[in-house]
């Protein structure tokens, strides 16, 4: 037993390999669903009713089918379209059209949670409409859906997984491969599973950051907040005052 | 574009199609379970009993399920066991989509006033009954709009099964694929399937929360 997880744990320099590659199609993934979900979220909200349909469709196909499935039209399907990528590309832009779709929804909620009378005294004030919306409504959006925006970040961290259907040589894909050659699955997902956890928490952590120092007020991501105990399971004290 | 190659698979898919239903059946009743079972943990007064929960929960919330997948059928055969493909993908797809229900219906009951709680057991309630007949049905509004919508990422999940090698609609899809090519009416055929299951219990949610909003 012991063995087998050492020879397990011999593999480590490989998974390393693979959680860059994990990390670039992550961090280009978000950044294309950024573009994609902030250009829906307005298209959404605009007058025009063309934008909204063709959004409204977009944000509706994209949410109601499985990723796996987008991967797969991304890599196998475009090709006969002419549309030829690599695995990488492929999955890059898969990813940020699946989660584009539902930042679009997240993006969409913060546009509208800021009142009108911000607009109004951005105009009073003489600014100017692209920058009434850069400077006045999309910051305070931002910051009031932001978690939302995280957990979008880390479902393309976990979702880069998928990419192994495509053997694009990510984490998963990779430790699939290694389990083929060595059969050690438990001691191999382990590791894997271990290397996931530390990644979505380093991605939290670090949003978290960014959110303390980048809003004002300041904003606490990760709130520390003790679920309230509801005296369930054992045992009711329940003449207890407070 | 061959949509030919659709009709005459059709049988193919429409199989694969009850494996996803029926697999996604399964998953939804027993990661229910397993997420109300979480949740109520996780709000124990044991300190011990509430850290596994959330040692669950966050296990799970940070990790792919295809590791869990992966996890459940290859290390069954390597601690010993004989599972099938079907089975393995019910227990991983409930294991890890019960850990986010665990979060929907935490919030639902951290949302319900102590003092209903309170109310339930100076009636003479028990305390079994005063959850099940008192506080779980005042969760409603809150968890069921998320909840369904949790049921729903599980219907799209289970296409993930595939990697274990399980026939429901999207291994069945590759493999026409696989035997015919046309792979673009093949997969936009069956994100359409998907759409077809998927969009009302979307359009449901939305009305669901709707009528939340106003009331």
């Amino acid at each position: 037993m012991n063995y087998e997880w050492r020879t397990a744990f011999g593999y480590w320099h490989d998974l390393v390999h693979a959680a860059s590659t994990t990390i670039q199609v992550t961090l280009l993934a978000f950044a294309l669903a950024v573009v994609l979900g902030l250009g829906a979220a307005i298209a959404r909200l605009s007058r025009f009713w063309p934008a909204r349909f063709v959004a409204g469709i977009y944000v509706e196909v994209i949410r109601n089918t499985p990723v796996l499935i987008q991967v797969f039209v991304a890599y196998f399907a475009a090709p006969s379209l002419g549309l030829h990528l690599t695995a990488f590309q492929a999955g890059v832009a898969a990813l940020g059209v699946n989660v584009g779709a539902y930042l679009a929804e997240v993006f969409r909620a913060g546009l509208r949670s800021i009142p009108e009378a911000q607009r109004e005294a951005a105009r009073v004030l003489a600014l100017k409409k692209p920058s009434i919306f850069l400077h006045v409504v999309l910051p305070q959006a931002i910051r009031n859906v932001y978690p939302a925006i995280v957990n979008q970040f880390i479902q393309i961290l976990l979702g880069t997984s998928l990419l192994s259907t495509i053997a694009l040589p990510e984490i998963t894909g990779t430790a699939m491969e290694i389990n083929s050659q060595t059969l050690l699955s438990v001691p191999i997902f382990t590791m894997v599973l271990i290397t996931y956890l530390v990644l979505s928490n380093i991605a939290s952590l670090l949003f978290g950051l960014v959110g303390r120092v980048a809003f004002h007020p300041p904003l606490e991501v990760r709130k520390v907040s003790k679920p309230r105990r509801l005296g369930l399971v054992l045992p009711a004290r329940v003449s207890r005052g407070r | 574009m061959h949509w030919g190659v659709v009709t005459e698979n059709w049988h193919l898919l429409s199989r694969g199609m009850l494996t996803t239903l029926e697999l996604s059946a399964y998953a939804i009743f027993f990661s229910t379970l397993i997420g109300l079972v979480a949740a109520v943990m996780r709000l124990s007064r044991v300190p011990i009993v509430a850290q596994v929960a959330r040692l669950y929960v966050e296990v799970f919330r940070g990790s792919p399920l295809l590791i869990t997948l992966l996890f459940v059928y290859f290390g069954a055969s390597y601690g010993g066991y004989e599972l099938d493909t079907f089975p393995a993908a019910v227990i991983g797809l409930s294991v890890y989509e019960g850990a986010y229900v665990a979060e929907i219906f935490r919030a639902g009951l951290q949302a319900v006033p102590r003092s209903q709680w309170e109310a339930a057991r100076i009636l003479g309630l028990t305390q079994p009954r005063a959850f099940w007949h008192v506080v779980l049905p005042q969760t409603r509004t809150i968890a069921l709009p998320p909840l369904v919508g949790q049921y729903i990422s599980l219907i799209k999940d289970s296409s993930l099964a595939i990697v274990i090698g399980l026939a429901e609609l999207s291994r069945e899809g590759q493999a026409i694929v696989d035997r015919v090519g046309q792979p673009l009416p093949i997969y936009l055929a069956i994100a359409g399937l998907y759409f077809v299951i998927c969009y009302p219990l979307s359009v449901w949610v939305r009305v669901m929360e709707r009528k939340s909003r106003y009331s």
